[in-house]
């Protein structure tokens, strides 16, 4: 797959539902773009159309475990579990973010 | 994601689209009821919710596309395209596809040769539980020592002795040669036939005394009796002795020998019918293959083993009688092994390897050749395709998609050109087959494709799509869109990659040429002299006839005063100049040798004290034109009763007597372990080949027929004649009326000569047919590559030609261009050639395999031809018009 503009997105985007799942243990697709829209104040708005591309890519690399269960209003969705090799996927992604944030942080500092 | 992964995938393609459908559901129910909750109309709330999520379809694409990587779907999409794409450019496509049929089809033609010689297992029970026992110093057995084995052994379930054997159906006239087999008691249950119709034979039929029956091929009883059924219990002739039919083998079934395809399977036995009653106990007549099933859970260690201890019994047992004690020795000595033999007998293998592996080489090099070619042609559509590829780069396409893309085409190609190619095959393997089959004996293979012979095709086509596809696949992948897109498809630096590798394939395409081009000349040059050479007799107008006089159950008093009448006959037929006898004609593979003493010391049975023999009738030097040098030709003085003489050739006389004129020298012969009378020689002869056209002139010792050859049943006649085919329906009436019972076959020397070589014939031809197409290709490939080269320098060329350069200085600029292309190839060429042409020196004749000349005949050769290829692009060069080149900058 070509490296795109979209690859930034995509890993803050995968950093997001890492964290999110990590925290609150297993969530299906809808809850997670809730969470993270709640989380953030409504700051951060995840586009619905890439989340479930993301969450299949993690699936297939082994960072997420998907089974089907029931919703409290008894409607069938997937649920999305962190794994052990998703929590390292994690620390990576958090460090990751860190320095680009600090990188970031200082560009602007520099006047 | 591991290819275990991708597997799963593709099985649960609908799984996962459902489990996508699903969930992409669930998400929109969610959002509805949220957007509901805050107070939104439910229709309002489904549109604002698919509206939030984005192009619906799109999202599952994607979604998709994620766990379907490199799926089934891809790939018939990527078909697609390259359907589209080949379909653009139908010359490139039809090109590409035929040379690569032709590649291919070569390749698995010789392949499956190979196969049904060599690899493919005997279509009966369990063929790998065969083992083949075998002596040492020979395969072949004879039946006292086949007895022994047979009476002595307890390793084997099964074991069984089989010999080729040929029948005459025709009891008169022309013969009608048939194919049999002789074969022991457990022949059919060994290896585990059912018969189609009848019984079988077995132990119960194989006995000293047996009467004569039969097991008919199922073919030949289709053919001969259209499948009667009624067929069981009715006698059919073999060389005039009636045998019994008892039963029909079943379909496909062709015995145990790979080559042969026997038409009649006879009780060993029933020799002694056909062969006369002693005839099963010739002791130094080896002739038997035997072939044996283990006991279960016996190793051939076991067995050998076991056979060294029974070795001294077989040995006691079939020990010849009249041998020489230093021969007795060796036969004491022998040791009896088993070697596994799935594949089954074969005289083929031996005689076939190195030709089918040099073929093998060399279709191999013209696909290779083919596979440059193609590479070749794709640069340059690749150069064509760059703003095509740019386009599709530039809109976001992966460079890997596109590779990907790109090498389906490759792959769509090679199989296009193996499909094609396995028409071409079938076809050229019959074709070669035909052609090994024509020195009379006939060889029926089993070329039917099997499992082996599909993926050797299938690995060849994806190995040329591979070798072919990946040097411009990878030239695409380097594309800079922006470069590309800005230059207009002018980057210089990038038509200069593809120049210098353009340069570099036809380089390789004319050192693979010179590979080929010099194996071809050596090979067509052999064969050329072969046919052409001074074999010391006459080739033309020489008639040969076989005479069979078993038929007439005569005397041998009677069968030579039949053959005497026949002679005068033939000599007062009109366009015969010379008529006689002689027991093994020329140049026809078999021979006759012995060991001779010039001192009366006892005969040494060693190499360099052996002469070939033949027993030739009065007249024989004088049909076949050889030159009496010294001395007298045979004639009636020679009888059984006087005392024997000899006429022999020049160099028997050089090497024996240390003079050519030997006249009036003796010499002896050992028969059995006595020593023979002393034989008088009473003429000498020029030197002839014997055996082969191959052979050095080696010494003959040539006996009156009247003393060598007294009565034997089958008689071979030389006719020298004004029109052999002409003479061919007088010569069989004058047998017809002569001797009625008498079963002929007729051929002309020149015909024998030219088919005794197949093998040779047969590689000669092939490697020249190659060699040819491998010119051809080269031929595209140069001229392709000039006329690129000079499209390319167009406003070089067109500034030279405005600055005030010759016509002719542009014409040589050209041609020096193209022969450094031509020179690189022929320096890496020259130095394949030396590993190569090792391949080819045991067909070569009279010829160094690194013969200097034939090197740089065949590098002149390709020096012409980069000339000719050159001169339509050299000769445009020339014509630019300065004024409208530059205009066009």
């Amino acid at each position: 797959m070509a490296r795109s503009r979209n690859d930034i997105l995509q890993g803050t985007l995968a950093l997001l539902v890492l964290k999110t799942l990590d925290a609150q243990g297993p969530m299906h697709g809808y809850a997670i773009t809730a969470h993270i829209q709640r989380v953030s104040a409504d700051l951060l708005r995840v586009e619905e159309g890439s989340l479930y591309p993301a969450l299949h890519r993690m699936a297939q690399d082994g960072w997420l475990r998907a089974e089907w269960g029931t919703t409290e209003k008894n409607r069938e969705a997937r649920f999305y579990e962190i794994t052990a090799d998703g929590r390292k996927q994690l620390a990576v992604e958090q460090e990751n973010w860190d320095r680009l944030r600090n990188g970031v942080a200082r560009v602007l500092r520099y006047t | 994601m591991s290819w275990f992964d991708r597997l799963r995938n593709h099985s649960r393609d609908d799984d996962v689209a459902r489990d996508i459908d699903r969930e992409m559901a669930f998400h929109l129910a969610e959002r509805t009821d949220d957007l509901v909750g805050r107070g939104m109309q439910p229709d309002a709330a489904r549109r604002e919710a698919r509206r939030r999520f984005g192009n619906l379809g799109l999202q599952k694409e994607r979604t998709r596309e994620r766990d379907l990587f490199a799926s089934l779907d891809i790939l018939l999409r990527d078909l697609r395209y390259a359907v589209r794409a080949l379909r653009l450019s139908p010359v490139f496509t039809i090109v590409a596809a035929l040379s690569l049929a032709l590649g291919i089809g070569a390749n698995t033609a010789i392949f499956s040769i190979l196969n049904a010689v060599m690899l493919k297992s005997l279509p009966v029970d369990h063929p790998e539980e065969l083992v083949a026992v075998v002596r040492s110093g020979g395969t072949e057995l004879t039946n006292p020592i086949w007895e022994a084995i047979r009476d002595q052994q307890d390793m084997f379930t099964g074991a069984f002795a089989s010999a080729d054997a040929a029948f005459s159906l025709a009891e008169s006239g022309e013969a009608r040669r048939i194919d049999a087999q002789w074969v022991s008691g457990a022949f059919f249950s060994t290896l585990g036939v059912q018969p189609a119709v009848g019984r079988l034979l077995t132990t119960a039929d194989d006995y000293r005394g047996c009467p004569a029956t039969v097991v008919l091929n199922y073919d030949f009883w289709q053919s001969e009796y259209g499948g009667e059924r009624a067929v069981v219990g009715k006698s059919i002739r073999f060389d005039g002795h009636p045998f019994t039919i008892v039963g029909v083998s079943a379909p496909r079934f062709f015995g145990a020998k790979v080559g042969r395809r026997p038409q009649a399977f006879v009780p060993l036995c029933s020799q002694a019918v056909t062969d006369g009653p002693n005839a099963l106990d010739a002791r130094s007549r080896w002739y038997l293959q035997v072939m044996a099933r283990p006991k279960p859970g016996l190793s051939l260690q076991a067995i050998d083993a076991r056979f060294a201890a029974l070795t001294p019994g077989i040995a006691e047992a079939a020990m010849p009688t009249n041998w020489p004690p230093e021969l007795i020795d060796g036969f004491r000595k022998a040791t009896y092994t088993v070697v596994s033999s799935a594949t089954g007998f074969s005289d083929l293998r031996l005689q076939y390897r190195t030709a089918l592996v040099e073929l093998m080489v060399v279709v191999g090099l013209v696909l290779l050749v083919a596979c440059a070619n193609i590479a070749n042609l794709l640069l340059a559509r690749g150069t064509t395709r760059r703003r095509e590829i740019a386009v599709r780069l530039a809109l976001g396409a992966g460079r890997g998609r596109i590779a990907r893309q790109l090498v389906t085409e490759s792959l769509l190609l090679a199989f296009i050109g193996a499909a094609l190619g396995a028409l071409f095959a079938a076809w050229g393997s019959r074709l070669l087959v035909a052609m090994l089959s024509e020195s009379g004996q006939a060889i029926a293979l089993d070329l039917a494709p099997d499992g082996r012979m599909l993926a050797f095709t299938t690995g060849v086509a994806v190995l040329a799509a591979l070798l072919f596809g990946v040097v411009p696949a990878w030239q695409v992948s380097r594309v800079d869109p922006q470069a590309v897109l800005k230059a207009q498809g002018r980057g210089v630096s990038e038509a200069r990659g593809r120049l210098a590798m353009g340069r570099a394939l036809v380089s390789f395409q004319i050192a693979l040429s010179l590979v080929l081009i010099t194996a071809a000349a050596l090979l067509v040059g052999s064969w050329r002299r072969l046919a052409t050479l001074d074999p010391g007799f006459r080739r033309e107008q020489v008639l040969l006839l076989s005479a069979d006089l078993r038929g007439a159950k005569l005397s041998p008093d009677e069968r030579d005063a039949s053959v005497n009448r026949l002679l005068s006959r033939f000599r007062a037929l009109p366009g015969v100049r010379a008529a006689a006898t002689v027991a093994v004609t020329p140049v026809s593979g078999s021979g006759w040798n012995n060991a001779v003493s010039v001192n009366g010391a006892r005969v040494v049975l060693k190499r360099d004290a052996m002469s070939w023999f033949n027993a030739v009738s009065e007249d024989y030097f004088k049909a076949l034109g050889i030159p009496v040098l010294a001395g007298r030709d045979f004639d009636t003085r020679d009888t059984p009763t006087s005392p024997p003489v000899a006429i022999v050739s020049q160099s028997m006389a050089q090497k024996f007597f240390g003079t050519p004129n030997a006249v009036g020298r003796t010499f002896q012969t050992m028969e059995g372990r006595e020593m023979d009378a002393p034989v008088t020689v009473i003429g000498v002869v020029g030197n002839t080949k014997y055996r082969s056209l191959r052979d050095s002139l080696t010494p003959v010792v040539y006996l009156p027929r009247a003393q060598g050859a007294r009565g034997d049943e089958r008689v071979n006649f030389v006719l020298f004649v004004e029109a052999p085919d002409a003479a061919m329906p007088t010569v069989r009436q004058a047998v017809a009326e002569t001797a009625p019972r008498a079963t002929i076959t007729m051929n002309t020397l020149e015909r024998q000569l030219d088919r005794s070589m197949p093998v040779m014939r047969a590689t000669a031809t092939v490697s020249g047919f190659f060699g040819g197409l491998a010119l051809v290709l080269a031929t595209i490939g140069l001229y392709g590559l000039m006329s690129y080269s000079v499209a390319r320098r167009r406003n070089e060329i067109g500034v030279r030609i405005a600055l005030g350069a010759e016509r002719g200085r542009v014409v040589r600029m050209v041609l020096s261009d193209v022969s450094r292309v031509v020179a690189t190839g022929i320096v890496i060429g020259v130095g394949l050639s030396f590993a190569a042409t090792k391949l080819v020196a045991s067909f070569i004749y009279d010829v160094r395999r690194n013969d200097p000349a034939t090197l740089s005949g065949s590098a002149l050769v390709l020096f012409a031809i980069g000339a000719a290829a050159a001169a339509w692009p050299a000769w445009r060069a020339a014509s630019i018009d300065p004024v409208s080149a530059l205009r066009e900058e």
